[in-house]
């Protein structure tokens, strides 16, 4: 984990916006990650000098705002997710590469799921299991964060 | 006895290397307590949607900018579309100009028929909206609600309520605007009710959407009702939010079960709800204040056909022997041109027919 600028992880996250806002089609919004939940979990757990709880939490309150549904509700599943990740921030330098992706299959599917619930509670509709879809794309993205910003485990031979 | 090195240190102190500001646990819960109060004030007060507004006025430029590989994409197909595909696009579309300016004709006159009818008989004119072009930014990127965000926003003086129709009949309403888009609801989303008419036997009934499967239901609705698959349904105009006679769905589906006594309608909607990229936005005017009581109070003669927008005539035109729904009846009334308007409808005995008495009374109940 090296030490990154916090232009980085600012200009990250309007990437990721710009990602969010970006107009998907009928399979893109099926399949379509979720650009600042992803970048932001990967900053919460490379550099949490820079991007706190707070910071996740505002990039949700931006979703909340770009898909015009209840102002807070992404927001306050990113701010639990965040929450659940920051608990084992510094053991994850002791797992190895496939309990990392597990744990962060969790967090996104804890995401999905809270958000699911929150929707259930406003009267929505149960969605088909396409719904659990993204959490893959998601994972592909994660490893695309990786790739460019560096491991969080610690490599093998030290 | 057995202290270590570790208990003797003060909990409170930690080390100045994790040294993180608030505990994680403290922010989460002021978070958490934030995004809740602020989903509260969200969902049942006002409060929050000017904050809404100046957002997505400041994410515009973002949205401008992540949207612009599509246009970008669109402009060079556009560019690259064949020299034949367009004479053949331009020769389907004068005909199709041609259908559509000889039924025009016939509506004018229709038109005209129709509002002297509407005069006579003390009726209501019929409300004919003026219309906004809308074009489809993107379908919404909320996968729980059917909803698809418009390049028209309060800009163009667009207004929350305002029906949206594409060629073919209505596709949703106008559920909130912002500065440059607005975002309209489909007829196929759970929480949008419809008032329609079947159109066979003018049956009213409301059309709910059913959310993710892309159809209307028409719920409380006995098992003897007199629908039929196949049957057309089209906006009955009560509500003053669609104007009367535009098509919404044709019926799939008509299940009868023993154990309740409704039967489950089920409709698709006829506008290509989900896939369509320009749309129309209907404004209702404020419709004439409907007074029975006073009858000798000469009526107004209300003919907004010269406001007609272009458009609009060619949604209309689909649809219009849905408009007047009782064309051939009244026409005996026609032949005592010294008869006041006023008067025809006060008094029925002067009209000739004695079936006409029943015609004067339908236009004024909904």
């Amino acid at each position: 984990m090296k030490p990154v600028k916090f232009s980085t992880f600012l200009f990250t996250m309007l990437v990721g916006l710009i990602f969010q806002l970006y107009p998907w089609s009928n399979t893109g919004v099926i399949i379509r990650p979720d650009f600042l939940l992803v970048i932001m979990i990967y900053w919460v757990l490379q550099a949490p000098y820079h991007c706190n709880i707070g910071w996740v939490w505002f990039a949700g309150l931006l979703v909340d705002l770009s898909t015009g549904s209840l102002l807070g509700q992404h927001a306050l599943t990113f701010a639990i997710t965040a929450f659940l990740g920051l608990i084992y921030q510094r053991r994850l330098v002791l797992f190895n590469r496939w309990q990392l992706y597990l744990y962060v299959i969790f967090l996104f599917g804890v995401q999905r799921g809270l958000i699911l619930l929150l929707k259930l509670f406003a009267g929505g509709e149960l969605p088909d299991w396409t719904y659990s879809l993204p959490v893959v794309s998601d994972l592909i993205l994660w490893q695309f964060m990786i790739i460019w910003f560096g491991e969080l485990t610690r490599p093998k031979k030290l | 006895m057995l202290k270590g090195i570790h208990q003797q240190l003060d909990p409170q102190e930690s080390p100045a290397f994790f040294i993180q500001g608030p505990k994680p646990f403290s922010r989460l819960m002021f978070f958490c307590t934030l995004s809740l109060v602020m989903m509260a004030v969200d969902a049942r007060f006002d409060y929050l949607s000017q904050v809404r507004q100046w957002f997505s006025t400041a994410l515009h430029p973002l949205e401008v900018l992540a949207s612009a590989p599509n246009e970008w994409g669109r402009n060079i197909n556009t560019y690259f579309t064949s020299h034949n595909q367009l004479i053949q696009d331009n020769f389907k579309l004068k005909q199709q100009s041609l259908i559509d300016n000889a039924a025009l004709q016939r509506l004018a006159t229709v038109d005209a028929e129709n509002a002297h009818l509407r005069t006579l008989l003390a009726g209501d004119a019929p409300i004919i909206p003026q219309a906004t072009l809308g074009e489809v930014l993107h379908m919404g990127r909320d996968p729980f609600s059917n909803i698809i965000t418009l390049n028209r926003g309060s800009r163009h003086h667009i207004t929350p309520g305002q029906a949206v129709v594409d060629e073919q009949g209505v596709v949703g309403q106008i559920t909130r605007v912002y500065t440059f888009t607005s975002e309209v609801t489909l007829i196929t989303d759970k929480k949008l009710s419809i008032p329609i008419q079947i159109e066979r036997n003018q049956l009213r009934a409301i059309a709910f959407g059913e959310g993710k499967r892309n159809t209307l239901d028409i719920p409380y609705l006995p098992t003897s009702v007199d629908i039929k698959v196949g049957d057309k349904l089209v906006t009955s105009g009560i509500d003053g939010v669609y104007p009367a006679g535009l098509a919404v769905a044709v019926v799939t589906q008509i299940k009868q079960s023993q154990d309740s006594p409704f039967a489950k309608i089920i409709s698709r909607p006829i506008a290509g709800v989900n896939n369509h990229k320009h749309v129309l936005i209907l404004k209702v005017p404020e419709s004439p204040a409907i007074n029975p009581s006073s009858e000798n109070k000469p009526v107004l003669p209300r003919n907004n056909a010269q406001h007609l927008d272009q458009s609009v005539v060619e949604v209309l035109q689909k649809n219009n022997a849905a408009v007047d729904p009782h064309p051939a009846t009244e026409t005996p009334v026609l032949d005592s041109p010294s008869t006041e308007p006023g008067a025809a409808a006060a008094t029925p005995g002067a009209a000739p027919a004695p079936e006409n008495t029943t015609a004067p009374a339908a236009p004024e109940h909904p």
